[in-house]
């Protein structure tokens, strides 16, 4: 497979604008109904856009929209200021599904080098990914071999093997084991520093830990763009863990080891700590105990 | 890294190696039971050779071909597909990757059986008669070339718009079957037209090269009208 590999990747010119996503009115879905309405948002700032929503509610027709897999029922998506459709937007995004898409019968440097051959890519990329996602040992093996955290990892090798402006990523932690997901997360932060990254994801600790904007979707339509640091709750409640039982916390509901307390902000969190030390309480560890992202699946 | 400009090349050849493994069932069954049927038939009478095997080879051809379709089937359910159109190839290019290693099955699948059944009938003493010629150039060649195509074709278009079921072990399900039907008809028009009398060779290979034609048109159509009769989404993995 890849046999007509170049030796190394030839230097291209993308043209167009700066890079950047704009969705004009955005209406896209299969078969003639509309799971995205009305869709409009525009990014231009290099960082990890979290894409939030229930099931159902549009996150993955918006990235495969974006990517020029489906194309608009109505309005218009650009890319770096080119029409989507029309030569050179496409080039400039990658995209990872949260289906594999690693092809049968084929041994992981195969699988990578028949990426390669679709990307125009070198085949030095492919030594580069492999040792940077670190297939070295799986190189040989069948990928039918491998466990789905396995074919995770080669399926973000391939979104490594050519650059681009743009990185739409569905669910790419799901299958992958606390270590391998970590090393993900920091590889999306890196990226980040240059490129527009959207990233869907049911994991709400995950997203607040990397986004650092969020684009709510509910039923297909916009519920909240907004900085990720901006964000709070409706109910901030807080657990407060004692060294030993006090009085003072007496009669506060309890989860677990922690006694909760319903505020109005993070602000009066110094001064019922306060309190609480001056009425007795040994407290050993405060902690937030809700994620402001819950409230966009309410 | 560097930044990329170009939409995706063509995958044939890609497409097709990958037959060679995913499909080779296909292509093995199509090339050793053409060949075993060839020999066999060229080792018994010289006329039942002429009159019988350039009517089977399409069949064989249809067959052999499957490995294209099998990689689309499989790829599609992978969602290799949904990779390949977010990298701005279209259906209509995907599609012609899987028509062009289909066709290429089919020319293997041929020679492998003419080499092979010819040169046994011939090696027997039997000598090449103007009826072996006329069935195999206007009726097996073109014939198993276009009824491979129509396999593949209807066979890319069945599999978008069907969902795979659980105890479908073949991701082609009853593809082979549709794809021998213009053979079976154009044989079945020929014995129509033949009844009472033979055939004359004008009209044989009028009637052959014909109802290749209209198999080869109605794949033409079908790959032209790709953008009207199937929607980008069908390409998309069901899972």
């Amino acid at each position: 497979m890849g046999a007509r590999l170049r030796d190394d990747t030839p230097a291209a010119d993308p043209g167009g604008g700066p890079p950047g996503i704009e969705c004009r009115s955005l209406t896209a879905g299969y078969a003639g109904t509309p799971v995205l309405r009305d869709l409009s948002f525009r990014i231009e700032e290099p960082a990890v856009y979290v894409v939030l929503g229930p099931n159902g509610a549009g996150k993955t027709t918006l990235l495969r929209a974006l990517s020029g897999i489906l194309l608009p029922d109505a309005g218009e998506v650009r890319i770096s200021g080119r029409t989507l459709g029309r030569s050179g937007a496409q080039e400039q995004v990658h995209y990872l599904s949260h289906v594999d898409g690693i092809p049968d019968g084929l041994r992981v440097r195969e699988a990578l080098e028949y990426y390669a051959r679709v990307e125009r890519a070198a085949r030095s990329d492919v030594d580069r990914v492999i040792d940077r996602l670190q297939l070295g040992e799986l190189s040989d093996h069948y990928t039918s071999q491998l466990s789905a955290g396995q074919r995770k990892r080669v399926s973000i090798a391939r979104i490594l093997l050519r650059e681009r402006s743009i990185y739409l990523l569905d669910e790419p932690t799901s299958n992958l084991d606390p270590k391998v997901a970590g090393e993900l997360r920091a590889l999306i932060l890196e990226l980040s520093r240059e490129k527009i990254v959207l990233y869907s994801s049911h994991n709400l600790f995950e997203a607040r830990e990397i986004g650092r904007y969020v684009l709510a979707i509910r039923s297909g339509q916009l519920a909240l763009f907004g900085r990720m640091d901006e964000l709070r709750s409706a109910h901030f409640v807080i657990g407060i863990r004692t060294l030993e039982p006090s009085e003072a916390l007496a009669g506060l509901p309890r989860q677990g080891d922690y006694y909760l307390r319903e505020l109005s902000g993070p602000e009066e969190v110094p001064g019922l700590l306060r309190d609480l030390e001056a009425r007795g309480a040994k407290i050993r560890e405060v902690r937030e105990m809700g994620n402001p992202l819950e409230d966009l699946f309410a | 890294m560097t930044t990329v400009a170009g939409g995706p090349p063509s995958l044939y050849s890609a497409t097709l190696r990958r037959s060679f493994t995913t499909g080779r069932f296909f292509l093995v069954y199509g090339c050793v039971v053409s060949s075993l049927l060839g020999v066999a038939l060229a080792g018994a009478r010289g006329g039942s050779f002429s009159a019988s095997f350039p009517l089977l080879l399409p069949i064989f051809a249809v067959v052999g071909s499957m490995g294209g379709l099998v990689i689309f089937a499989n790829d599609r359910l992978k969602g290799v597909l949904e990779y390949l159109l977010a990298y701005g190839m279209t259906p209509r290019r995907i599609f012609l990757d899987v028509l062009q290693t289909a066709l290429t099955l089919t020319a293997i699948v041929l020679s492998v059986a003419i080499a092979l059944g010819v040169g046994v009938f011939v090696a027997r003493g039997h000598s090449l008669t103007l009826e072996l010629g006329l069935l195999l150039a206007a009726y097996a060649i073109p014939m198993s070339f276009a009824s491979s195509a129509f396999a593949a074709t209807v066979g890319m278009y069945w599999t978008s718009l069907s969902s795979p079921r659980s105890g479908m072990n073949s991701p082609i399900g009853l593809v082979p079957l549709v794809g021998i039907l213009p053979a079976v008809a154009t044989l079945a028009v020929i014995a129509g037209l033949g009844i009472g009398g033979q055939l004359s060779p004008d009209r044989f290979v009028a009637v052959a090269l014909g109802a290749a034609g209209l198999v080869a048109l109605t794949v033409g159509i079908l790959l032209l009208s790709i953008d009207r009769l199937l929607r980008r989404e069908k390409l998309l993995s069901p899972a």
